[in-house]
């Protein structure tokens, strides 16, 4: 520590070791060039505290929120759509697609009439043996439960934002 | 007695879309935050704007408020680093706290105030004369300090500085801060004799 007005400031403050405190506080009571200081600073540091804040204009709050609206009001529409619930729409599609393309093109008849060139033969699994009715009703049931549990999240969202 | 909504629960209401509970944290804030912006910008149409600015930027922001300082710390940083950018784009020398010769004195008249009006010439004018006779970062310090309920690491953190830092920051802005009011105040009593 540098000068008297230091010491004594983080006195003030609180911000000295409990031993640098009783060194002060023993300082302050013994010294009259400490002591007067000390009531100097502490004047001050009351009159410090007991600044103004200055006041907004009265519409402050209103030109915010004003503000606020207008940027609810410009967000593109994909920004307030969950972004997993678009991925998962989107990863729905290209296994359907990429399924179907697989599917077409292992049921495709590759035989090209008198051309001599001919398709290596692929050990292709047979996709009619897999679409069974079964497959199909796994498959609606699956769908349902996927329905059912957006459902559930959509319900809580809306249950935990009318509670808060 | 109706249960006051803390910080945490107004910011938790505003993510989940209700506006009135943000506007209500505007409320809480906007004295000091403005305050603090005047004591950046000089004058208060530009305070204005970075206060705006500051409310708007924290909005959208405000889903990565982690809730492990106080909000208030969290805001001020954000009114730091906007007036800062205001200021730097208003060509405002304030990158120096021992510069005084870069000091530029703009208009700060207290709210409130007829600066002809003898009467109202009280010490708590002259102390917000004085304030906004300081360089911004000291002003911001002891506004800080004393009005924004912060201590001296949250005060760092809100300056992105370390504490040492902000200690001694406020040590010298006090002893200008009593510099500058010793003087106006025995300006004044030269004017009244």
């Amino acid at each position: 520590m540098n000068s008297i007005e230091e010491k004594l400031w983080n006195y003030i403050d609180g911000t000295c070791t409990p031993a640098e405190h009783a060194a002060i506080a023993s300082l302050i009571e013994q010294d009259a060039i400490y002591r007067n200081k000390y009531n100097e600073l502490l004047a001050l540091n009351a009159e410090f505290a007991g600044m103004e804040l200055d006041e907004p204009p009265m519409a402050f709050t209103y030109n915010v929120m004003e503000q606020v609206r207008a940027e609810h009001a410009l967000k593109p529409l994909k920004a307030t759509i969950d972004a997993r619930i678009i991925k998962g729409i989107g990863a729905f599609f290209i296994l359907t697609i990429l399924a179907l393309v697989v599917y077409a093109l292992f049921s495709v008849n590759w035989h090209m009439g008198n051309m001599e060139w001919k398709m290596p033969k692929l050990n292709m699994p047979q996709l009619s043996g897999l679409l069974s009715s079964g497959v199909i009703k796994a498959f609606l049931f699956f769908d349902a439960v996927l329905c059912l549990y957006l459902a559930d999240h959509v319900l809580r969202r809306k249950k935990t934002a009318k509670a808060a | 007695m109706q249960h006051k909504p803390t910080d945490i629960e107004l910011i938790e209401q505003s993510l989940a879309g209700d506006q009135s509970a943000y506007a209500e944290l505007i409320r809480r804030n906007q004295r000091f935050v403005f305050t603090l912006a005047l004591r950046f910008a000089k004058n208060r149409e530009d305070a204005e704007e970075i206060a705006q600015d500051c409310f708007v930027k924290a909005y959208r922001n405000l889903q990565s408020f982690q809730g492990q300082s106080k909000f208030s710390t969290w805001l001020y940083s954000i009114v730091y680093t906007t007036a800062m950018t205001h200021l730097r784009k208003k060509r405002v020398a304030t990158d120096s706290i021992d510069d005084e010769d870069t000091f530029i004195q703009i208009e700060n008249k207290p709210s409130g105030y007829d600066v002809n009006n003898v009467e109202n010439r009280s010490r708590s004018y002259y102390l917000n004369l004085a304030i906004g006779q300081l360089l911004p970062d000291d002003a911001a310090v002891i506004t800080l300090f004393y009005k924004g309920e912060q201590s001296l690491d949250e005060i760092a953190q809100a300056l992105n500085m370390e504490a040492n830092t902000v200690k001694v920051k406020l040590f010298r802005a006090r002893q200008r801060l009593k510099e500058k009011l010793e003087r106006l105040l025995k300006h004044e009593a030269k004017e009244l004799i």
